[in-house]
């Protein structure tokens, strides 16, 4: 969160991915650095047990999303 | 009474000892256990024992927008109920690990539920009375019980590290309520880690350690089945320091780190032992098996022929070890405090205290 938020208020499109259960964290940091409409993408947690092929799925799923958020869509 | 604000803090007021403890409830200043009321007067005794300016900065965490004054360490260690003088100690604790190598915001936000181990050093063990005999990790002294508390109520307070917000612990250990121990100087004929770590013997120093929660050893009260059986422990699966995801090394596929290990007991008993003694014994005998890690998924990929006796290291270099003699001095006991993450992730950090 710290980053993306950081790379988009440096100018660059940034699209942050985040676990579900992060949620309360991910908006109180998006918060501190005045930015609490920084648009975020949650996805269901963990992904740390996820193998490669059930992590390219999980992100093929997202990759929508991401796309939009970094074109302004 | 009334508490005024310094800068940015927060006033309350109350009418008797319950009310104020209550307030300090409702503020949300507690750690879960009732705080000393910080007035003016006494945030301001504090201050002024130190002999600090009050908008000193002592460091920051700038991925929270935090900056820590010696006001604010100040007013936290009044809550944790701490003496005037016991505060250059958390004043010096504070500023290690606001030290960037300590890297505070991965211990004191990480699902990995490290505390901030603090071990004082130096003169000034006895003159503010620190415990470093029995029952080292225990209840029962002042000095130990304020200080790590303190630091504890300078994170949650000061720092954000606020549980279930930023600070993501998934279990924690009792060490975040109070973490803090002094090495028995002068009942052993090691060096004491301050020394070790470049200081001379007569400076107070405090060296904070982003630590796990200590792992007892009991054994037969000889050297050797003392450090067989703590490399044993040392060397278990389910450490940070034996989990994958090595960051900065990539040659090594596991997250090695530093780590903490006490003595108590008899110091005759290592005459024969030095501390570098000890150090290289244990980071030889610190480790774990290629198929060890495979079978725990600490590494990926099958079990191939020699990985049996193929072993991994899980601590960088001997001086990564931090020996301390400390505990009480009826029994051979030990522990063993791995650290939170790797050592690229949080090193320890020794300060001086500056004692007014």
């Amino acid at each position: 969160m710290h980053d993306g938020i950081h790379v988009e208020q440096a100018g660059l499109p940034s699209a942050t991915i985040c676990t579900d259960r992060f949620i309360p964290t991910a908006r109180g940091m998006a918060k501190m650095w005045g930015a609490e409409d920084y648009p975020t993408i949650f996805t269901q947690h963990p992904i740390e047990n996820l193998d490669r092929p059930a992590l390219r799925e999980r992100a093929e799923g997202l990759a929508t999303e991401v796309a939009a958020i970094l074109t302004g869509g | 009474m009334t508490t005024t604000s310094f800068t940015d803090t927060t006033t309350a007021s109350w009418d008797d000892a319950l009310s104020a403890i209550e307030k300090g409830y409702e503020l949300g200043w507690s750690d879960g256990l009732p705080v000393v009321p910080p007035t003016t007067a006494r945030v301001a005794e504090f201050i002024g024992y130190a002999g600090r300016p009050p908008d000193e900065e002592l460091g920051e965490l700038p991925e929270r927008r935090r900056v820590i004054t010696v006001e604010k360490a100040a007013a936290n260690a009044v809550m944790a109920g701490c003496l005037p003088e016991y505060f250059p100690v958390v004043l010096a604790a504070t500023e290690a690990m606001l030290d960037p190598v300590f890297n505070l915001v991965g211990p004191s936000s990480s699902m990995g539920g490290a505390a901030v181990l603090c071990i004082v050093n130096g003169p000034v063990r006895d003159q503010i009375g620190l415990n470093s005999r029995n029952n080292l990790f225990g209840p029962g002294n002042r000095a130990n019980g304020t200080i790590g508390r303190s630091i504890r109520l300078i994170l949650m307070n000061a720092c954000a590290a606020i549980p279930g917000l930023f600070d993501r612990s998934v279990i924690g250990h009792p060490g975040k309520y109070t973490y803090c121990i002094a090495e028995a100087e002068g009942e052993t004929h090691w060096t004491p880690l301050h020394v070790d770590r470049g200081f001379d013997a007569g400076d107070s120093t405090v060296t904070v350690f982003a630590g796990e929660s200590p792992r007892q050893i009991r054994a037969v009260g000889r050297p050797e089945a003392i450090l067989y059986a703590m490399a044993d422990v040392a060397s278990s699966l389910g450490t940070s320091m034996s989990t994958s995801g090595s960051v900065g090394d990539v040659s090594v596929g596991i997250r090695q780190g530093q780590i903490v290990v006490t003595f108590a007991g008899n110091s005759g008993l290592w005459r024969d032992w030095t501390k570098d003694r000890v150090r290289e014994y244990l980071h030889a005998n610190i480790q774990r098996s290629v198929a060890d890690l495979k079978r725990g998924l600490v590494l990926r990929g099958d079990i191939e022929p020699g990985d049996e006796a193929a072993m991994v290291s899980l601590i960088p270099e001997p001086e990564d070890i931090l020996v301390v003699f400390a505990g009480g001095e009826e029994s051979n006991m030990a522990s063993v405090i791995p650290s939170w993450g790797p050592k690229v992730g949080s090193t320890a950090v020794t300060k001086a205290i500056r004692i007014p």
